[in-house]
């Protein structure tokens, strides 16, 4: 029955305005990239972690917001398809894209991948905004 | 001093200055008529530690804390006691306390929770009828209803599941207050309590036309707790972000492991939708009881205002902690951090209860 102490407010007050403005200016690959350093710096900051999963969050969702939505068949690129050794992919980045192969849309690329959606989405997301592939009109 | 110590002889209310110990060092008068002049055991009691449990004295000495209170049952009556003052500053040896009889006060809170919690399980039952009713219409294949009346007969439904939601929260929150908040200390794989409240509201999501998905593998280590309020908790979460994502938008559930060299220490949950946001002045609040943010909710009807402070008394009754990240007009996310506790800690812990 001992008294219990408030939960902190964000430890760094500033996080939601540099968040929004850095959005704003640069877009949402900057900001995470920004955060993901943060997150060194700050490594006992727990709503650090929050405003990471917020832009996350937001890559994601527009990657979804493609007309075709889940329909959608992504394409690996010219540019990886001639010069693959410029892409420093991940282990998951890379598995993701031995799936690719023109024919499977989004639905089936998250059934076959071990990844979770949310996950396989992101990675998809990035390797999108670095052109290893391309997702069509 | 002298005269600190004079005035404070005079005061009506118990005051005493007691050692780490539980020794009584000094006492006023008040003290002395409530509680005799003997050594006490339930002094005694608090100042013991038992298996790593520290006594509610040892956490008054033990907390850096300005301000700290506790309740405390003595010979059948509850005291709250108040730290007042540390007699020899930093690493103090010995405490100013003050007593305050709060058992009729209690004694209301208790009846009141009561009545709350008789009048919503009384609420509960005939609602459930109404439920199973529609839904038992609803599923009836080739009923002759025309859209008009199934359409009218599913916003019953929804407006039923919410009238549920409603008195669910209002029965939680009766516990709480009571202090019947009890916490079982029993492995829980969280991946499998994400998971189920995800699935549990998949379906509302659906119909909002919001994506809700998983952010998470299964290599989620596993806490002590309890599954049924864990679940709970992230379920208020996800309805919460429900209310406030618009279409199209997306609320993932994530888990993430914080590691201590190789071993787990914490894991981090997060809730994130990209919704309407908070506005910074509300942040703050928004754990409080009755508070809700300002920003009008894109599915109709308010709650109680309880659904987060709910989800705040779950997680600290499992020694973690709730925090939230906002940015106006593109998301929130609810970070929820849990002790990975060894197997060996086990027993009974209570949440407690928050006194101002």
């Amino acid at each position: 029955m001992s008294q219990v102490a408030s939960p902190k407010p964000s430890v760094a007050p500033e996080w939601a305005r540099l968040v929004a403005d850095s959005i704003k200016q640069y877009g949402v690959w900057h900001t995470y990239l920004k955060l993901i350093e943060a997150r060194g710096a700050y490594p006992d900051d727990l709503s650090l972690r929050g405003y990471t999963e917020i832009v996350r969050n937001n890559i994601v969702r527009d990657f979804l917001a493609h007309p075709r939505g889940m329909r959608v068949v992504p394409k690996l690129s010219a540019e990886f398809l001639t010069n693959f050794d410029r892409f420093n992919l991940t282990a998951q980045e890379g598995y993701l894209i031995s799936l690719i192969d023109g024919r499977l849309d989004l639905q089936k690329l998250l059934v076959l991948s071990p990844f979770d959606q949310f996950t396989t989405l992101f990675n998809l997301a990035k390797l999108q905004h670095e052109r290893a592939i391309t997702v069509p009109e | 001093m002298t005269s600190n110590y004079q005035i404070a002889e005079r005061l009506s209310t118990p005051i005493a200055i007691i050692n780490e110990h539980g020794g009584i060092e000094w006492k006023n008068a008040a003290f002395e008529a409530m509680f005799g002049s003997d050594a006490k055991d339930w002094l005694k009691e608090g100042a013991r530690v038992v298996g790593g449990e520290r006594g509610w004295l040892q956490e008054f000495f033990m907390d850096g804390e300005e301000h700290r209170s506790t309740d405390v049952e003595i010979e059948g009556r509850t005291f709250r006691i108040e730290r007042i003052m540390a007699i020899d500053g930093g690493a103090a040896k010995s405490i100013a306390l003050w007593f305050e009889d709060v058992t009729q006060q209690r004694q209301m809170e208790q009846a009141k929770s009561d009545f709350t919690a008789q009048i919503v399980h009384d609420l509960r039952g005939p609602l459930s009828g109404i439920q199973g009713t529609l839904e038992f219409v609803l599923s009836q294949e080739g009923n002759k209803l025309d859209a008009m009346y199934t359409d009218l007969l599913q916003e019953a439904q929804r407006e039923s599941e919410r009238m549920m939601g409603l008195i669910n929260e209002l029965l939680d929150f009766s516990k709480i207050e009571a202090g019947n908040l009890v916490i079982e200390q029993e492995p829980v794989r969280l991946a499998g309590v994400l998971k189920r409240a995800v699935r549990s509201l998949q379906q509302v999501a659906s119909r909002d036309e919001i994506f809700l998905m998983s952010a998470h593998g299964r290599d989620v280590p596993q806490v002590l707790g309890s599954v049924e309020k864990l679940t709970q908790a992230i379920i208020n979460l996800v309805s919460n972000s429900l209310k406030f994502t618009p279409k199209k938008g997306l609320i993932s559930v994530g888990a993430q492991i914080v590691r201590n060299g190789e071993a787990p220490e914490a894991i981090v949950i997060t809730v994130t939708d990209s919704g309407m946001g908070i506005k910074a002045s509300e942040v703050a609040q928004i754990w409080e009881k009755y508070k809700q943010s300002g920003n009008k909710s894109l599915r109709g009807g308010g709650g109680t205002g309880l659904g987060l402070y709910i989800v705040r008394q779950i997680v600290e009754a499992h020694g973690g902690e709730v925090t939230v990240a906002s940015v106006e007009s593109v998301g929130t996310s609810m970070v929820i951090k849990l002790p990975v506790k060894k197997s060996s800690d086990t027993g009974v812990t209570t949440a407690s209860r928050a006194t101002q």
